[in-house]
């Protein structure tokens, strides 16, 4: 046991946040001096840091990130993508849990867009309204009939969760339009491996590094039918897009071509890229377009960044268009409020992850219970995204609290609210020293159409301000590495380093002519000894 | 008594400049349906080029195409052969606590919320609420299609394919398709689920077989008393043998005929010619 | 390859290689107004402008030129677009673009100068340009050392090469036409010392030709030397080699390739003709391979780039779906790309602003991570690349 007293002035002061009254779930610490057994280690090693070495390490991320072009508008100012240097530990056993219930949420998902999309068995079975489809703006009738040839639409999901004061993960978001983030996940990693690779010596971390060829796999399993060797390519809105690092890693990553709407053409329902070597087929788009942008003939004849055409190519059966056209209208906040009938209607299994507990304005019982405890309750507009319009009553004012009572009452259906969760927080280096800190998690998951694999670990966002609970990066949040440990002791590295074969000749590299100094003298010695030869007879 | 009628709907874009890249949707394939039998169908388009044949979310049929080469005139031509009769009627039975229910209301969900051609209204809701106050909703609804027959005059060419039902009825005339709008308006607001139909219009209910006439695309309304059923609030009468149904949606947005985007151009102007011909 | 990702590629060379021989020809032509007190600033610097084709206004109040102002315009004005800070941005932009074509070392090292340029260039600005020059020629050789020790030599390889020596081409005529700088009282003879140093060619020239500068010597050897990196010559041969990569069929007569025909046309012209002759019309004949280089770049995009811009759709018929006023504010918040030029730029700089990992308000945590937003226009206008000449 490591000396708690002597610990480094990095915890000092570490004290349990308490943002909404109640204490919330650290990470680290079970309680004020006492560490959670799956962080221990890391909590041993980050005490034995001074200061001014935790700070290094600091300057060589942002270098890092920096140089690599992993950076983010900030204020017009360019900043290196915000890592904090602590990662956060998930146990394996809680892992295997939370990755259950989030292929369970794929699964369930899948199956509802297949039937929405289809004959809409959920629907006349009134386990879900028809309104919540016929009347949500992201249920896409042009995409009905695109029938995915191996079935999957939701190749990617981002499914966001939040770990409450109880200590379980809730779920708050299902993403399954065009979820990004994952770059983030790899590329943190990476930057984590190289600046603290002591860490990674002394814990046993799942691997994030394979999500690209999963992804890959994914897609290809999604080609046409008859298209034994598919070409996939990830369509981008362009470089200014916020995500373009994304689009581009992971195009790097699968070795695919990245293409903007302007390399492709449709013709004949079939999609072609402009290549100098004239039009190329492409099978599989993994698209990073929304889908108002995709295709301008059926969706907005504005957009620049789209490819017209493509949607009626997939219905003819020529393309595979990932994640599918429509998906929206699963994924808005209304619909999260059915994925449990969802998950026991379509799966006849019970819901591993809860939702958070949420109210449904249309009901009339719950508008009434709502209005008057508003202040209690987070507020949020159904099809809205990217934290806009969105209310937390214990701090609101109450003229934020009567605007909003107006507004739920003149359109409950565009409204949902809320229990606000205190989310949990972990230490994070804040100035210096750590701090705990709110933070969320988007894990992500793949789906080929044989499983849905999830990323051990996902995307950890942190509020940085004290009490902050907004983890958005533009407003100063934050990331973490996510670390899924198989054992919280000490385990020896797997993979040891491979011993030299032996009976291999290792040839040392060829030194070159001999202009060393050593050269020299050998010669100036050589001179020298025929200088001090006798002189003949 | 039914008639056999053969449609040949052509829309010709002419543009100011050459077109590059073309990709659009033509709806201009009568339906088949009860009282409505397609005989034949076919739809051309010059510059050549091969459509896509689907249907589409609202069992309409849809040829989608793209041209690729340079052209200054695009034609779309829809020609089919149509048996048409007088629909059977069908139960005007339902009574407003059956039409309010929450289940039959949530089934017809998307033809009861206001779209962008038929927005909510609260002059409408008012007139709609004193109409249904004194009538069954089988009265109350042919009470609607006669509001609107008595509110707008017939002027072509007084309202553009963007004006909403609103629109319309503020500057007191339209087109069938304004007419269909407004009455979509009025019956959704009552609580009566209504559809939108478009198709064709033989004009002379006394043509002699083989005589083409020129006719014009149309429009009309269906709704829900107990059973569908379909009334033309431009002509003011139910629909006939000289009806031919194409595609039913929402509002206009859901049935337009030909839609599209195009690279060069500029804009084009559009020539739409509708010839009916009775065959029998 | 992708249209698009080989003409960024062209223009990466392009962009790189214009920042490096701008940098060379200031950093000569500045040393030279120091060292010769005689010498007609003013009047030097605008055959240095001209050269460059910068429109010679002078912004200085007594609408004379000096070095500084040169410098000023040419090495760090980041209105003017063929600067060296707007060349170097360029190619950064561009190579944003293509990232997953080049390889990550490339990426980075550019990167990394394009985010020391600011420091550099107040650098430049505060002790003087030489230090600036320097950072700009080493990064430009780390770019050139990488390009061939980390890119397969592939059609991405040779479109990023064929933009380099066309680039080297143009400049190096564009240097010699305008006879940077008449010798003092010598008359308008070129100072061919001066014009060997721009191009890092005097001390191969001394070592090749063991004496003193002589004006045949060195205009052949700036034009025809067969194994000097910069010479026009061997820029040709390179590029001409490339593009018969690109395409090694030969037809049974002439040339199919038309930036091939051009560019072979400019080489047999120099190559076979006494320089003697290339010498007493030297305008004329670096006129032609000025042209030459605009009719091969023209080729090359004809064939090989087309259509790479984004296209406007016009809508035919109502509008559709979307058009409904149907509140979704995730529609609202996009703002509508624009037609390409600067209004799309700005447009999507904006969106560039947004969240990387767009995300959302965690209290009771809401959706997080927004996605990605379909908005986003390219910049980068082959207008603005051709722009200043």
């Amino acid at each position: 046991m490591v000396d708690r007293t002597a610990v480094g002035d990095l915890f000092d002061g570490y004290a349990p946040a308490r943002t909404l009254g109640t204490p919330a779930w650290d990470e680290m610490f079970e309680a004020p001096g006492v560490v959670r057994p799956a962080a221990a280690v890391l909590h041993d090693a980050l005490t034995s840091l001074s200061a001014s070495e935790f700070e290094a390490r600091a300057a060589a991320r942002d270098r890092g990130f920096h140089d690599r072009g992993i950076t983010f508008q900030l204020s017009g100012e360019e900043r290196p993508w915000p890592l904090d240097l602590v990662p956060r530990v998930i146990p394996e056993a809680e892992w295997t849990t939370l990755e259950a219930g989030v292929a369970q949420r794929v699964r369930a998902l899948e199956a509802f867009l297949a039937d929405v999309y289809g004959t809409g068995q959920i629907l006349a079975d009134r386990v879900v309204p028809h309104r919540l489809v016929t009347t949500s703006v992201h249920f896409h009738r042009a995409a009905f009939g695109v029938e995915p040839a191996n079935g999957v639409r939701i190749q990617v999901a981002g499914i966001d969760v939040v770990r409450g004061e109880d200590g379980r993960f809730y779920v708050l978001e299902d993403n399954i339009r065009c979820p990004s983030g994952i770059s983030y996940v790899v590329e943190n990693r990476r930057m984590m491996a190289r600046i603290f690779p002591e860490l990674f010596a002394s814990h046993r971390v799942l691997p994030v590094a394979s999500y690209p060829a999963r992804l890959l796999e994914a897609l290809r399993a999604a080609a046409p039918a008859g298209v034994s060797d598919p070409t996939v390519v990830v369509l981008t809105p362009g470089v200014y897009n916020s995500a373009y690092f994304e689009h581009s890693f992971l195009a790097r990553q699968m070795g695919v071509e990245l293409v903007e709407g302007r390399d492709l053409l449709c013709r004949n329902d079939t999609v072609y890229m402009r290549t100098t070597d004239g039009e190329q087929r492409v099978d599989v788009v993994y698209r990073r377009v929304d889908d108002d942008f995709l295709d301008p003939l059926h969706f907005r004849p504005d957009s620049l960044v789209g490819c017209p055409g493509i949607l009626n190519a997939a219905r003819a059966g020529n393309v595979a268009i990932s994640n599918a056209v429509g998906n929206g209208v699963a994924d808005d906040k209304l619909a999260y409020t059915y994925v449990p009938d969802m998950i026991r209607y379509y799966l006849a299994e019970e819901p591993i992850l809860p939702n958070v507990e949420t109210y449904r304005l249309e009901d009339p019982e719950a508008l009434h219970h709502v209005l008057g405890h508003l202040h209690e309750l987070v507020l949020k507009p159904v099809s809205g995204s990217g934290g806009y319009g969105i209310l937390i009553g214990p701090q609101a004012t109450e003229a934020q609290l009567d605007a909003a009572r107006a507004a739920v009452a003149a359109n409950p259906r565009e409204w949902i609210a809320q229990r606000p969760v205190s989310l949990s927080t972990a230490p994070t280096d804040v100035g210096g020293r750590l701090a705990p800190r709110h933070l969320d998690l988007r894990p992500f998951a793949v789906n080929d159409g044989t499983s849905v694999w999830v990323v051990p670990g996902g995307l950890t966002r942190v509020a940085l301000p004290e009490g902050g609970m907004v983890v958005n990066s533009s407003q100063g949040g934050g990331s973490k590495d996510t670390w899924v440990t198989v054992d919280g002791r000490r385990v020896p590295r797997v993979r040891a380093a491979r011993a030299a074969k032996p009976g291999r000749r290792e040839v040392a590299p060829d030194p070159g002519p001999a202009l060393s100094f050593a050269g020299t003298e050998q010669q100036q010695q050589q001179q020298q000894q025929q200088q001090q030869r006798p002189a003949p007879c | 008594m039914s008639w056999r009628i053969r449609a040949e709907h052509t829309s010709r874009y002419r543009y100011a400049g050459p077109v590059y890249s073309s990709y659009n949707e033509a709806r201009v394939t009568p339906l088949t349906t009860t009282a409505q039998l397609v005989l034949d169908a076919s739809v051309k388009v010059e510059p050549s080029t091969r459509p896509y044949r689907y249907l589409d979310y609202w069992g309409s049929v849809v040829h989608a195409f793209d041209i690729q080469q340079p052209h200054g005139e695009l034609v779309v031509t829809g020609r089919s052969v149509v048996e048409t009769s007088v629909p059977r009627p069908g139960s005007t039975a339902a009574t407003w606590s059956q039409l309010d229910d929450a289940l039959l209301r949530d089934d017809h969900a998307e033809v009861l919320a206001a779209t962008a051609w038929v927005p909510a209204d609260e002059r409408i809701a008012e007139i709609a609420a004193e109409l249904r106050a004194a009538n069954d909703p089988e009265t109350a609804a042919r009470a609607a299609v006669a509001w609107v027959r008595d509110q707008l005059s017939y002027v072509s060419g007084s309202t553009g394919v963007h004006t909403s039902a609103v629109e319309a009825w503020e500057g007191g005339a339209g087109v069938c398709q304004d007419f269909a709008h407004l009455a979509l308006a009025a019956l959704r607001a009552m609580g009566i689920p209504a559809r939108y139909c478009s198709g064709y219009l033989h004009p002379n209910a006394d043509a002699g077989v083989g005589m083409t006439m020129e006719g014009e695309s149309h429009a009309w309304v269906e709704y829900w008393t107990g059973d569908w059923h379909a009334v033309d609030p431009t002509i003011g009468w139910p629909i006939g043998e000289r009806h031919v149904l194409v595609a039913r949606g929402r509002d206009y947005g859901d049935v337009a005929p030909l839609k599209g985007v195009f690279h060069g151009g500029p804009t084009g102007d559009l020539q739409v010619k509708v010839n009916l011909t009775r065959l029998g | 390859m992708l249209s698009r990702i080989a003409e960024s590629l062209y223009w990466i060379g392009r962009y790189i290689e214009r920042a490096e021989d701008t940098a060379r020809i200031l950093d000569v032509h500045v040393h030279y107004l120091l060292e010769g007190p005689l010498i007609d600033e003013d009047l030097a610097c605008r055959n240095l402008l001209a050269a460059m084709g910068v429109p010679a206004a002078s912004p200085a109040p007594d609408g004379l030129f000096n070095a500084k102002l040169v410098t000023e315009l040419l090495a760090f004005d980041e209105a003017n677009p063929s600067s060296i800070v707007s060349s170097l941005t360029a190619a950064r932009a561009n190579a944003r673009g293509v990232s997953e074509a080049i390889s990550s070392e490339m990426w980075e090292a550019l990167n990394t100068s394009y985010n020391a340029l600011p420091g550099q260039v107040a650098i430049g600005r505060g002790v003087g340009p030489y230090t600036f020059f320097r950072y700009v020629r080493e990064r430009a050789a780390i770019m050139a050392g990488l390009t061939d020790s980390t890119m397969s030599r592939d059609d991405a390889w040779r479109f990023l090469v064929i933009g380099r020596s066309l680039e080297r081409i143009d400049m190096l005529a564009r240097l010699l036409s305008t006879g940077l700088h008449p010798r003092d009282g010598d008359g308008d003879d070129v100072d061919w010392v001066i014009l060997l140093r721009s191009c890092s060619a005097h001390e191969a020239f001394l070592r090749t030709y063991h004496r003193e500068v002589e004006p045949i010597l060195a205009a052949e050897f700036l034009l025809l030397d067969r194994l000097f990196p910069r010479s026009i010559f061997c820029a040709v041969s390179t590029a001409e080699q490339c593009l018969a990569d690109l395409d090694p069929r030969y037809g049974r007569a002439g040339m199919a390739d038309e930036a091939r025909r051009v560019l072979g046309l400019v080489r047999t012209n120099l190559e076979f003709r006494r320089i003697e002759d290339l010498l007493s019309d030297l305008g004329g004949q670096l006129r032609n391979v000025q042209t030459g280089c605009s009719a091969a770049s023209a080729a090359l995009a004809a064939r090989y780039f087309r259509q790479t811009r984004s296209v406007e759709w016009v809508s035919e018929g109502p509008g559709i779906e979307v058009a409904a006023a149907d509140g979704s504010t995730r529609m609202e918040a996009l703002p509508a790309p624009a037609a390409a030029g600067s209004d799309a730029d700005r447009l999507a700089a904006l969106a560039a602003e947004e969240d990387p990992v767009p995300g959302a308000d965690g209290t009771a945590g809401d959706d997080a991570l927004a996605e990605d937003d379909g908005a986003g226009e390219r910049g980068a206008s082959p207008d603005a690349r051709m722009a200043g000449r």
